[in-house]
């Protein structure tokens, strides 16, 4: 197994040095590039200056587990935000079902947020497809972003993980978006640093839109069992690798889940914020507008995305944001 | 989900509507917009140092002055992108109607030292701004327009949030310096095509058409099915970028490299002519000589001449 051991208040960028020493890989313009044994992919640096710092993971099929601990230190007064992606590697719409035995919770994508004094370890898992997020935060920078926002709950939340140490959330398909953009074009930006700092803000408001369902979990009291987030995570990832073909039905999910079809609905709404169908759409909605964006005509992103009939896709996506493919196209 | 079209909405009230807000990540965005009859409004010279990005969307016509009064810029483009240094004032004009809103990004001098000290890409820009003493200007694709818009229509008490609006601006902020390091990396931009989407992709097609030019599959109907675009557009787009429609722009490099390869002297000539893509070698001759008024054959020859 690989370690990566750092303290808290020692650059990100020591990473590097400490991964390279017994691997085959090439360090070049903070980007490390490793290949052969230890998997294919490349793990980038952006630190930016005013307290943020960001470690971009992207790698598939490593042959070893790989580990980042951050040291607890009460130095630095900062949070560590994690964005994880873990997929199976090969077809989109195979499920990573094997490994039974290992702890769930490291093993499964999800968003993390942890004070930095009590450390933070992260694993990851050989033989997957990795997309992940680390950022370093100084605690006031964080309040700057989120103070005008209906900054109350969030604060109450972020000061309650001193209790718990870590809060974990579900990982969305926003973020799944979000991150596949960001690992595509991260190494050819010409403005790396803006990029980063615009990719960041949009994954903070996405997760303060995520704290508010999650804070009405919380406040309602209804837990779910580890057992439980497991499973959803599954049913969460099955409905977005498959967005190009038709809706699974409940039957599959509720056999993937291992749940009953109304408790998985109901839990499904609770996790998520959405229902099984809504949250399926909106995926499969958002997919069609990358497309239309890179300029693919609307007849064939229907059709691209599952739709028999060019008029349904304008109907859905009509319902979904209030205009028509056409209109968003051409909207002045 | 809000109306993508805001802009019409705001600009048909007639008063005028305006307000500042300081982003979280420490950017401050003024906005800006009316519709008159006519049109004079001043952006102030800034004390502080930084740059100032503005962004302007207007129907009607429109006078942009520097504060010196000696630079004046006339716009076609309904949406651009203003680069200038902070201490330099703006001054717009208009004697007809017109519907004008702007948005106005301030960037201080210590936000720059921090997230982009080290940037070559970005020094190379910051030296364009200060040695030109005007101001840079970019077109706005559609994208840009859709957020322009939404920052616009940007209410406090409309359940819009600040770190939406700052999604937006940095956003902005991020293409129009990527558009001037396109421009600055040698990018061909020509003026008759004044829209950034046309641009990229004219640019894409280029990128296509060097890595598949060879091949014999290739034709100019696997390019249009690839970009979705017609072929009367993509022609008129080549012909203000290259001077020359799309399949004599293929021919073109096709003999430039059948030329490197007669040079080479290793392969027969019928060898180049089918590895370049031509199906048959009179077709290729043909080419050949309406480009350099002479068979292949002969210019080997005077190429073995010389050697």
């Amino acid at each position: 197994m690989s370690y990566v051991s750092l303290e808290n208040s020692e650059p990100f960028l020591k990473c590097f040095e400490v991964i390279a020493e017994d691997k085959s890989c090439i360090v070049s313009d903070s980007v490390l590039y490793f290949s052969g044994k230890t998997g294919k992919g490349f793990i980038t640096v952006a630190g930016i200056p005013s307290g943020i710092e960001v470690l971009a993971v992207n790698v598939s099929m490593l042959t070893d587990d790989l580990t980042f601990s951050f040291l607890p230190s009460q130095s630095s007064s900062s949070y560590i935000l994690s964005f994880d992606e873990i997929g199976a590697p090969g077809k989109d719409n195979e499920l990573s079902m094997s490994y039974p035995s290992l702890p769930a919770e490291r093993f499964h994508s999800s968003v993390t947020i942890t004070d930095a004094d009590y450390g933070r370890l992260v694993t990851y898992p050989k033989e997957r497809v990795i997309r992940s997020l680390i950022i370093r935060v100084q605690k006031s920078s964080l309040d700057g972003l989120i103070q005008d926002f209906d900054a109350g709950t969030i604060r109450s939340i972020l000061q309650s993980t001193t209790s718990t140490t870590s809060l974990s959330w579900p990982i969305t398909f926003k973020y799944r978006l979000l991150l596949n953009d960001f690992m595509s074009e991260i190494l050819q930006h010409p403005f790396r640093e803006l990029f980063t700092i615009r990719n960041i803000s949009v994954l903070v408001e996405y997760l303060l839109q995520q704290s508010f369902v999650m804070d009405k979990l919380v406040k309602e009291g209804d837990y779910l069992s580890a057992q439980d987030m497991y499973n959803l995570t599954k049913v969460e990832q099955h409905l977005c690798a498959n967005y190009k073909t038709e809706f699974p039905g409940i039957e599959k999910l509720s056999r993937i889940s291992a749940m009953s079809p109304t408790s998985l609905k109901t839990k499904f709404k609770k996790y998520y914020g959405e229902t099984l169908f809504s949250y399926y759409q909106k995926n499969k909605l958002e997919h069609a507008r990358k497309l239309l964006d890179n300029k693919v005509p609307v007849k064939v992103v229907a059709t691209e995305i599952g739709y028999s009939n060019p008029s349904h896709f304008t109907l859905a996506f009509k319902k979904e944001y209030g205009f028509s493919p056409w209109h968003y196209l051409n909207p002045h | 989900m809000k109306s993508l079209n805001p802009l019409a909405h705001s600009l048909n009230t007639g008063s005028p509507h305006r307000f500042s807000e300081r982003l979280p990540v420490g950017i401050t965005l003024t906005c800006f917009s009316q519709s008159s009859e006519q049109l004079d409004v001043a952006l102030p010279a800034m004390e502080e140092e930084g740059l100032l990005l503005t962004f302007v969307y207007y129907k009607g016509d429109l006078q942009i002055t520097t504060g010196d009064g000696k630079e004046q810029l006339q716009q076609v483009s309904p949406g651009i992108g203003l680069l200038s240094a902070a201490d330099r004032s703006l001054q717009f004009n208009s004697s007809g109607p017109i519907s004008f809103s702007a948005v106005s990004l301030f960037i201080a001098r210590d936000w720059i030292d921090n997230f982009m000290r080290n940037n070559e890409n970005f020094k190379k820009i910051e030296q364009v701004v200060k040695r030109e003493e005007n101001i840079v200007s970019c077109r706005l694709g559609r994208k840009q327009l859709t957020l322009l818009s939404s920052i616009i229509a940007y209410n406090r008490d409309n359940h819009s949030n600040l770190l939406e609006i700052q999604n937006h601006a940095l956003g902005l902020l991020e293409y129009s310096f990527c558009c001037r390091h396109r421009s600055l990396s040698g990018v061909s931009s020509a003026d008759a095509i004044d829209n950034e989407d046309d641009l990229s992709l004219i640019r894409e097609v280029e990128s296509y058409i060097s890595e598949y030019y060879c091949s014999d599959t290739f034709t100019v109907d696997s390019i249009l099915k690839k970009t979705y675009t017609s072929y009367h557009k993509l022609n008129f787009l080549f012909k203000s970028i290259h001077g020359m429609t799309i399949s004599e722009y293929i021919r073109n490099k096709r003999i430039e490299r059948s030329k490197e390869m007669i040079a080479d002297n290793v392969k027969s000539i019928s060898q180049i002519a089918y590895e370049i893509g031509y199906s048959s070698i009179s077709n290729y001759i043909l080419a050949f000589k309406k480009i350099y008024r002479i068979t292949p054959g002969k210019y080997k020859k005077q190429i073995d001449s010389i050697a």
